[in-house]
Order: C-alpha cells, then sequence, then structure tokens
C-alpha cells in the first residue's frame, strides 16, 4: 500500500522532496534511514476488532456464499440428503469465526515515524502498514448488521489508492465499536477529536450545518437509471444462483405464460413494460431514500464531515486545506427538475465516484449555496461564462447533426430510387424523431460550452446529457496541454487540458479558439505567463 | 506561445520508422502462413496485402518525418515545455517546481540507436511530459539541468 506510489499516479505530496533521476530509490532509501533511527521499536500488543463481530462475520460469509447455500439447498432437494445444505452453513460459521480470530491490528505511538498495521487473512496471511504521517482520511460504514450491534467499520485512506476504496489493499478495521470512533479517528488523523455529541451523533454547536437532507429531493431520483440497474443485478443474481431453472417450470412461470398467450403478443409486452417501468421508478426512489435519506454535510473549522445512509451508514470528513474546487454535475434528467449534483475536488480523494460525492441530486440552489460556501466566490459558482465563439458552436453542430443528415440522404436516395413501397412511413417518423433529438442536444451543447478564468478560479462547463461546471483553483493547476486534432486545426480550435493532482485529474475544456488557448491558461498560472515562451 | 526551440535526435526518425513497421511485418508475415495453408479467396488476400503494403509505407516513410517535424522541446527556468504528436499534436507545458520525479527509459531499439527518453511526471497522472528520442549526451544533461532547477525550489507540490 505503501508503495502505491511507484507508478504514474503518483497523487498529492508523496515524493515531492525526492527529486532525483532516480526518485524511488531515494525515498527507499529514506525510509530505511527511518526504519534504522526507529530500530530498537517498542513491540506494540496487537489487538484484536470488536467480539461483536463473531457475531456477524458467519452472517455476512453466508450472504456472500448466498449462491453456494442455494446450490446446497437445491442438490439437497434432488438427493434427499439436507446434509449438503448443513456442510454449507457450518463450513460458513466456521470461516466466518476464523475471520475475527485471524484479524488483528496496532497502532505505532509516534504519530510522525509510526506505524498503523492491520494483519489479516485465514490462508493468505497479510499485513497492511500504513505510515501514521500519510493517512489523509478516515471514513466509517456501518451496514445494518454493524449497526444493530452498534459497530462500525473504520476505513483508512492515505489518498494514494486511487483505483476505488473497496481494493483488496483497502486498509479498513471492520468493525469496532462506534464509542471508540471518535478517539481512533482522533489518534489517527493526530488531531484533537471532533465533539460529536455520541448518543445521537448529531454535530454539536460549534459546527455549522451547510446542508440536511429534505424529502421533495426525492423528485430528482424516479428518473434515474438506478432502478433499473437495481432489477438488472437482481436478475442476475438469480441467474447465477442457480434458482433460474427451477423458477422456469414452476407454477408461477406457468401462470404467466397462459396469462400472456390470451392478452396477445402487444397487450404483454405493454404490461411488462408498464411493470419494469413502475418497479423501476420505486426502486430508484427507494434506493435514494435509503442511501441519502438524514443527509447531513456540515463544516467545522477547516474539516467538512459528511453522514448519510438510514440503513447504511455512511461517513467521511474532508480536510479542506486539500480542496481544490468543486464540480456541480447537472444530468439532464435532473436538471429538467430544477436539480444538480455535488462532487468535491480534493487531492487524494478519487474524482469520480461516491468518494467525492458532497451532495446527491438537490435543487440546484441548495447545491450552488454550498459550492459558494466553499470557493467562497458567488461569481465562480453562478457567474457568467465566456463563450466558445461561433466555430466550436459550428463544430457541435455537425458533430450532432452529421449522421442523421447522412441517413437521411441515404433514406430519399432509397425512396426516389425505389418507390415509396421500400423505405416505410415509421422509418421516416423515427427518423424525424431522432433528427429533432439531435437538434435539441446540439442547441443545449453549444449553449453549455464556456468558460471563466481569473488568477484563482478556473471554471469550465460544458456537456448536455452530463453537464458539468468544474470550478477548479488555479493554484492547483500543475500542467496545461493544448491538443488538436487535424479537424480542430482546420476549425482553429483547441482542447485545453488542465491537469491538477486533485479530482479527476484531466479537466478539459474543448474547443478553445486556438488565440485564447494559451491566453487562458497564461491568466490561470503565473508560470505560464511568465515562462520564456509567452514573452519571446 | 512561441512553440518550443530543441528538436529530437536526427536518429529519431529513424527509431520512429523501424518502431512503426515492426507491427506491419508482423502482420504479413501472418498473412504468408495463411496464404500458405489456404489459397482460397484470393481477392481477400490482395485487398488485405495491399492494406499492410500502404500501412508499412506510410509508417516507415511519412509518420516519421511529420514526427520528426512536429516534435520539440525547451526548459525554460521555470517550466518544461514539448510539442509532440503527428495527426493529433499537443503542447505541454509544466512548472519545473511542481516536478516529483525525472525518469529516464532506454528500450533496446533505443540502446541500438544511442536514443533516450525521458519523462518529468508531476503529481498529476494528465500532467507527465514526455520528451522522445534524445540523443543520451543530450538527456543525461537534460536529466541534471532539471534537477538542479527542482532541487531549488520547493513548493508544495500539490
Amino acid at each position: 500500500m505503501t508503495r502505491a506510489g511507484d507508478d504514474a499516479e503518483r497523487s498529492d505530496e508523496e515524493e515531492r522532496r525526492y527529486v532525483t533521476p532516480a526518485g524511488d530509490d531515494a525515498e527507499r532509501s529514506d525510509e530505511e534511514q527511518r526504519r534504522y533511527v526507529t530500530a530498537p521499536r517498542t513491540e506494540i500488543a496487537w489487538q484484536r476488532l470488536s467480539p461483536r463481530m463473531l457475531l456477524i462475520h458467519p452472517v455476512h460469509e453466508l450472504l456472500r456464499e448466498l449462491p453456494l447455500l442455494i446450490g446446497g439447498l437445491v442438490l439437497g432437494s434432488t438427493t434427499g440428503n439436507q446434509s449438503w445444505t448443513v456442510a454449507v452453513l457450518a463450513l460458513s460459521a466456521v470461516v466466518g469465526v476464523a475471520r475475527w480470530f485471524t484479524t488483528s491490528y496496532r497502532i505505532e505511538a509516534d504519530p510522525e515515524s509510526g506505524q498503523v498495521q492491520l494483519r489479516a487473512g485465514l490462508l493468505h496471511r497479510k499485513v497492511l502498514s500504513v505510515p501514521r504521517n500519510r493517512i489523509r482520511s478516515v471514513q466509517t460504514d456501518a451496514r445494518l448488521l454493524h449497526r444493530l450491534f452498534g459497530l462500525a467499520v473504520l476505513r483508512v485512506s492515505t489518498g494514494q489508492e486511487t483505483r476505488g476504496e473497496h481494493g483488496s489493499g483497502a486498509f479498513e478495521l471492520d468493525a469496532v465499536r462506534v464509542e471508540q470512533v471518535p478517539r481512533l479517528r482522533a489518534i489517527l488523523l493526530a488531531e484533537s477529536p471532533q465533539p460529536v455529541d455520541a448518543a445521537t451523533a448529531e454535530p454539536v454547536a460549534s459546527s455549522t450545518v451547510l446542508a440536511r437532507w429534505q424529502p421533495s429531493w426525492l423528485r430528482y431520483s424516479p428518473l434515474s437509471l438506478s432502478g433499473l440497474l437495481t432489477m438488472a443485478a437482481a436478475v442476475g443474481v438469480i441467474y447465477q444462483s442457480g434458482a433460474f431453472g427451477p423458477l422456469q417450470h414452476s407454477r408461477l412461470a406457468k401462470l404467466g405464460l397462459e396469462a400472456a398467450q390470451r392478452l396477445g403478443m402487444a397487450a404483454t409486452v405493454a404490461v411488462v413494460a408498464a411493470v419494469v417501468l413502475v418497479a423501476s421508478v420505486v426502486l430508484a426512489v427507494l434506493r435514494s431514500l435509503v442511501t441519502y435519506g438524514n443527509l447531513v454535510l456540515w463544516r467545522r473549522a477547516d474539516v467538512l464531515h459528511l453522514r448519510h445512509g438510514l440503513l447504511r451508514l455512511r461517513e467521511r470528513t474532508y480536510d479542506m486545506s486539500r480542496l481544490r474546487g468543486g464540480t456541480l454535475r447537472e444530468p439532464l434528467l435532473v436538471r429538467i427538475f430544477g436539480g444538480a449534483r455535488l462532487d468535491a475536488v480534493m487531492t487524494g480523494v478519487h474524482g469520480a465516484g461516491e468518494s467525492s460525492v458532497l451532495l446527491p441530486p438537490c435543487p440546484h440552489s441548495t447545491a450552488k449555496a454550498v459550492l459558494t460556501g466553499l470557493v467562497g466566490d458567488p461569481d465562480v459558482v453562478a457567474g457568467p461564462l465566456r463563450g466558445h465563439g461561433p466555430r466550436a458552436a459550428a463544430r457541435r453542430w455537425t458533430r450532432a447533426l452529421g449522421l442523421p443528415l447522412l441517413i437521411g440522404a441515404a433514406l430519399a436516395v432509397l425512396t426516389v430510387l425505389k418507390g415509396t413501397s421500400v423505405v416505410p412511413l415509421w422509418l421516416w417518423t423515427a427518423w424525424v424523431a431522432i433528427a429533432a433529438w439531435c437538434v435539441l442536444l446540439a442547441a443545449d451543447r453549444v449553449a453549455a460550452l464556456g468558460h471563466r478564468v481569473d488568477s484563482r478560479w478556473l471554471v469550465m462547463r460544458a456537456g448536455s446529457l452530463e453537464r458539468r461546471r468544474d470550478c477548479l483553483a488555479t493554484a492547483g493547476i500543475i500542467g496545461w496541454t493544448v491538443r488538436q486534432s487535424p479537424l480542430q486545426r482546420r476549425a482553429g480550435v483547441a482542447t485545453l487540458v488542465a491537469a491538477t493532482a486533485a479530482g479527476v485529474k484531466r479537466y478539459p475544456l474543448i474547443d478553445v479558439p486556438e488565440d485564447q488557448a494559451w491566453a487562458v491558461a497564461a491568466q490561470a498560472s503565473p508560470w505560464v505567463a511568465d515562462s520564456i515562451w509567452a514573452r519571446r | 506561445m512561441v512553440d518550443p526551440a530543441h528538436p529530437p535526435s536526427r536518429r529519431a526518425p529513424l527509431r520512429w520508422a523501424i518502431g512503426g513497421v515492426v507491427p506491419w511485418l508482423l502482420l504479413a508475415a501472418g498473412q504468408v502462413v495463411w496464404i500458405a495453408f489456404d489459397r482460397r479467396l484470393l481477392w481477400l488476400h490482395i485487398v488485405i496485402a495491399v492494406v499492410t503494403v500502404l500501412g508499412a509505407a506510410i509508417s516507415l516513410s511519412v509518420v516519421p518525418l511529420w514526427r520528426y517535424r512536429v516534435h520539440r522541446w525547451e526548459i525554460g527556468p521555470q517550466a518544461v515545455y514539448t510539442r509532440t504528436g503527428w495527426l493529433v499534436q499537443e503542447r505541454r507545458i509544466a512548472p519545473i517546481s511542481r516536478v516529483q520525479t525525472i525518469d529516464t527509459y532506454r528500450g533496446p531499439l533505443d540502446r541500438l540507436l544511442g536514443l533516450a527518453n525521458v519523462t518529468v511526471t508531476t503529481a498529476s497522472s494528465a500532467g507527465a511530459v514526455h520528451i522522445a528520442a534524445l540523443d543520451v549526451a543530450v538527456a543525461e544533461h537534460l536529466v541534471a539541468q532539471l534537477t538542479d532547477i527542482a532541487a531549488i525550489g520547493g513548493e508544495d507540490a500539490t
């Protein structure tokens, strides 16, 4: 884990001191030195996780092996010998209990040179070590069962593993008592304990609440795809568990088939579509409610806290000194209801996905207000943008309409050559619908495109289906790329990419007029404006 | 912005030509084997052969020279600046004060021709600056120079 910095994705202040051709070697020797200095280290006892996990682990193990269990049940019922089921149950229980006995952790005392270590693994023993001075954030996560037993999973991240926090390399203490969490968090982050009222886990008075979930936020979720995805996942699980075969021959399936025959093809499709639609809407709303109901975002001094989840409670902290801006995301289906999402742009936090979410779909004004509070400049969040001119607009139009126009021409030629019977009317209707959709899309994309730059903030907006407004602190920009394809050269535009260590790392500004591209970079970064190439 | 001043090594086009033609040669070898075992579909053989020869010719002649015309690099007192590519062209600038590592890479072909590639990485995965196909002496001098400049500045790398 500490070696994750070895590949290209070196993040953060990691290794900044070791600027040599063989930077890694230098670091290694430095670490060895450190190890040498603290060599007569007193052995610190390994600690076990909460013994309550003895009850939780077997259940989780059982859930994880659900397909196996169903297989055991099926095998048991076909062979008439239920010992298979018992065997699977017993195995799960043993593995679960063994997991607790084989996992332990310890925290070395010195916050500078000490390490946090986790020893785990039933068959493959492994020890994860994280230097304490590299710990960037501590997150907690409590699934339903954990909460029933008053436990929480504590996840430590160094900000280096950008490959997802649930990977095998993740450092997590699964699980510790909820009462221990504030103390552990304070120890790990080497700060004073956060005075959170333990009984209610509500933020105390000295902190300001930035946003609190409202039931009205649910209106943004019905049309999201999450409901459909949930259903697809459920079907996948059923299929994988082998329950599909028995289901195929069951009475339920027969009844369904008979009903379908009675209704006829068209009606059946309509009914199934309606059922899927209703189910997906209900699931999407439920999912949103369960994941984000009771969300609270609050700020205390220089730390942002985010907590959400009705059943599975998740809590994150973000260090404001590592904040490099924010992204206002407006997917089309959220935007038409006047909503927006808010992502944090942080160093050491993966830019895409759940780990950087500050606000789920919520009213536009809320997202804006929170972002304004974070960046401290209302113009950055809502101020007017500078468009990219007619050539960029023309490129949006040709991209969106090129293919529909080609298809339309082909259809017209076919009609003229072979007569109207070859191209049925519904094909033309569909073509008109698609072309109209493309026109709207292109118009929306043209309207979205724009940027705004001053010496402190770079703002860029683009997109229609997934519109985003990235607000990036110019101090965090550590590289500029101007990229031109042959078509862009002909049109006299370029894609300007701001590189940063935070968020998604790569923030492109598409189709800026050629002559403006470097001007934007120079305005944002003094080291570009002062460079010998700009002054020559 | 003025373009960076220095071209890559004079042997760079040769290196790009060899590197570019190898995949086409492998494809051609595959076709020879195919035609030895299966002579039906003669027209298909001819079409693929023509495509292969064209591809090889372009990657042997046009691409390396085009690349040589585009590729430029320069180190300023504060920043590294490069221009790369052929069809799609990129100019990239990174501040030396934020440089994290400076790597030199020499593949077998580079060693044969006495070339070296230098990669300057910063804390962002989108901001690494690649300077390709330099003479070894130039690359060594460049690395030394960059290391010197980078050691002076002590800014935060993010």
